[in-house]
């Protein structure tokens, strides 16, 4: 059957990716913080409540691991992806890095660049960090870059929309 | 505007004035027998009602009641003669219908890349088809397809070479249809006369690649469809289990008999019957939808055609330029009798319209890698011998089997330690296990990828196996994807992103260094700006 892999397979190449240039804006972490311990607390309060509320009665010592369990996911969780999270943008081509337990890295080529999105919630606004995401004609491949400054975005928005509209083709 | 100066304003129904940055090219209406068709299937759907109308008109001698009944899908078929107009400029096609919330529909013609003619049996009595053009919009909502119900076959066919040929038309566009439209006087023929752009370049035959062979069904059993039938219609009965199990156990001496019978034996009869009922509906289906099916290619080699189905008879047609590879279906129970089926990746097909593109239904592996060859016009990316992924990839595979596998054994043990229930259950509980383990080693021995000129090709999974084949020229960018674990065992799944098809095609637990290695040789100079 033509189902078996190659006897002598092919001369094993191999390459690594550098991480992309740029960290993201340090007051990302902060906000990813505030996000976390905001959906510690409602579930926290969401398990006290269903305690006291209803015949289910847990030993209260349960409560330690689970909130130990939560303030790490606070506190590590922001850390861990402020420094995984990357990105980069070149004459050729944008890369990004994203992810905190798993890890993702998403290259896209200038040429092929459709949208370029800018976005920024309320608490993002009040501390002045936006949110750039550069779609391309595949569905499976926006690259987002989360959490940059302000500023930053505003450049590389432009800067992206001018290089791909210079870009010919109908980027499929 | 445009529309009622350019062309007999008689011919016109009601119509609020187009937008004056299009050519003047006048609106068409569909088939008149398309009259035919819609309350037909109107009726169908009021069905229910009708009977409802009937049995209680006679009842109660509420003849009015029946006239409405009757009336009103007739007449909801009418309307929508009246208020569905098309119409093809040089640059786009448009799509103008609706009573009340009048919507038109735009898309550009450069934008069109398939065209589907489907004809329902009542369609194919009356000579029509339904022309479904897709143009690749993921946004899409249902009511919002561009659908022409119906034309008639010819200008149907017609039309869509039209759309599909653009770049071949001789003359002008706008004039032709224009002048085309000049004979279309009376209401419901103008659809029947011309299509607008183009003539149709109907020079030579077109060439059969394949043919279905009707032994081929033998292949049908082995697919899932058949199963999801059965299943659904069990489902169906199930609602009804209490009348029928009165009407089966009204005979006491029946319901003892059945008592008698072990429990086990009663299970190994349901899950037979439900594997026959299986296999008939799949042969059936296979039957009723790979009727006659043929795929060929336009004289000109600009595009595939597939035709198939036995009832409703349905002709796709894909532009060439627009394959960007193919996928063979290798289903484990399709592949143990040597079989496959392939379609074709193309771009601007949404995720929805993704079934439509299929090339070869269930056949022999022979004929489906040499249609694949066809169609690509190589043959070496389908005989490609893959690289496989390493010893980490196998343990992953492994350990994912046993994990999953030993779920349900762990949790029986639980049961059994600490509720009644017999230790024997332990044993039928440790089958997910068995079969977990060669599924594994199956899994982890297709693992694959492969690098030529022009495609790249990867292969993966056991029970709904596949492998891909992907032009290097339609990639349009990578997604490197690690998990915690895969970190761990230094592999990431290497994803190509592409505008056709699925939208991406992965490589999975390849080695982090190859994966990066295999994306910097696919696609030169995307990624080397960014290695170390």
């Amino acid at each position: 059957m033509t189902d078996q892999t190659a006897d002598e397979p092919a001369p094993v190449r191999s390459a690594v990716l550098r991480a992309p240039a740029h960290r993201v804006s340090s007051k990302a972490p902060v906000l990813w913080a505030v996000g976390a311990a905001a959906r510690s607390l409602l579930l926290l309060g969401g398990v006290v409540a269903t305690a006291l509320l209803t015949p289910w009665d847990p030993a209260w010592w349960w409560a330690a691991p689970l909130v130990l369990l939560l303030a790490t996911y606070v506190v590590a969780m922001p850390v861990v992806r402020y420094r995984i999270h990357r990105w980069e943008s070149t004459d050729t081509a944008v890369y990004t890095q994203t992810g905190w337990l798993s890890r993702e890295q998403r290259i896209a080529p200038m040429s092929r660049v459709q949208t370029v999105d800018f976005e920024q919630g309320p608490l993002s606004r009040a501390v002045g960090i936006a949110t750039v995401t550069v779609t391309t004609a595949s569905a499976a491949g926006p690259l987002k870059i989360e959490g940059i400054d302000k500023a930053v975005a505003d450049r590389l928005v432009e800067d992206l929309t001018r290089r791909a509209e210079a870009e010919a083709g109908d980027a499929t | 505007m445009s529309g009622s100066e350019g062309a007999p304003a008689t011919a016109m129904p009601p119509t609020p004035p187009t937008p004056s940055y299009v050519e003047p090219v006048p609106w068409r209406r569909l088939d008149a027998r398309m009259l035919l068709v819609h309350p037909v299937r109107e009726l169908a759907r009021f069905l229910p009602a009708l009977v409802g109308v009937f049995v209680l008109g006679t009842a109660n001698d509420h003849s009015s009641w029946e006239v409405i009944g009757v009336a009103l899908p007739i007449a909801l078929g009418v309307l929508r003669f009246l208020t569905t107009t098309y119409r093809i400029t040089p640059l786009q096609v448009e799509l103008r219908r609706g009573l009340l919330g009048r919507s038109v529909l735009t898309a550009r013609l450069d934008r069109v890349r398939a065209v589907e003619l489907t004809a329902s049996p009542i369609h194919r009595v009356l000579g029509l088809a339904k022309v479904e053009i897709g143009t690749g919009s993921t946004a899409r909502q249902d009511d919002e397809k561009f659908v022409l119900d119906a034309l008639a076959r010819e200008p149907a066919r017609e039309l869509r070479a039209a759309l599909l040929h653009r770049t071949g038309r001789a003359a002008p566009a706008g004039e032709a249809g224009a002048a085309d439209d000049v004979d279309a006087e009376g209401p419901g023929d103008g659809a029947g006369t011309g299509v607008g752009v183009g003539t149709s370049p109907a020079v030579g035959e077109d060439v059969v690649l394949l043919a279905v062979d009707p032994r081929w069904v033998r292949y049908a059993p082995l697919t899932s469809s058949g199963n999801v039938i059965a299943a659904g219609l069990l489902a169906t009965l199930g609602q009804f289990s209490d009348r029928i199990g009165r009407l089966l156990f009204q005979d006491t001496s029946v319901a003892s008999q059945v008592r008698q019978v072990p429990v086990a034996v009663l299970v190994v009869l349901a899950v037979a019957s439900f594997l026959v009922l299986g296999a008939i509906f799949a042969v059936g289906g296979y039957l009723v939808t790979n009727w006659r099916f043929t795929l060929s290619l336009d004289a000109q080699g600009r595009s595939f055609h597939v035709r198939r189905g036995l009832l409703t008879s349905t002709e796709t047609s894909l532009e060439r330029r627009r394959v960007r590879g193919l996928e063979v279906s290798e289903h484990l129970a399709l592949r143990v009798v040597g079989g496959a089926r392939l379609s074709a990746i193309v771009t601007g097909i949404s995720a929805k319209e993704a079934g439509r593109t299929q090339l070869v239904p269930p056949a022999p592996r022979e004929v489906v890698d040499r249609t694949g060859a066809v169609v690509i016009g190589r043959t070496e990316p389908l005989h490609l011998p893959l690289t496989g992924h390493g010893s980490a990839a196998r343990r992953r595979r492994y350990t994912r089997a046993v994990l999953g596998a030993s779920v349900l054994p762990l949790l029986v043990a639980l049961l059994c330690l600490t509720t009644p229930l017999p230790r024997w259950t332990l044993l039928p509980a440790l089958l997910p296990v068995l079969v977990a383990l060669p599924l594994a080693a199956d899994r982890y021995r297709r693992l694959g990828h492969a690098l030529d000129e022009q495609y790249l090709v990867v292969r993966s999974g056991s029970l709904r196996g596949r492998r891909d084949l992907l032009q290097r020229d339609g990639i349009i960018g990578w997604n490197v994807r690690q998990s915690f674990f895969q970190r761990r065992a230094g592999l990431a799944t290497l994803v190509a992103t592409t505008a056709a098809g699925k939208q991406a095609y992965a490589a999975y637990d390849v080695p982090v260094a190859e994966a990066v290695a295999l994306a910097d040789a696919a696609v030169p100079g995307l990624v080397s700006p960014f290695l170390v």
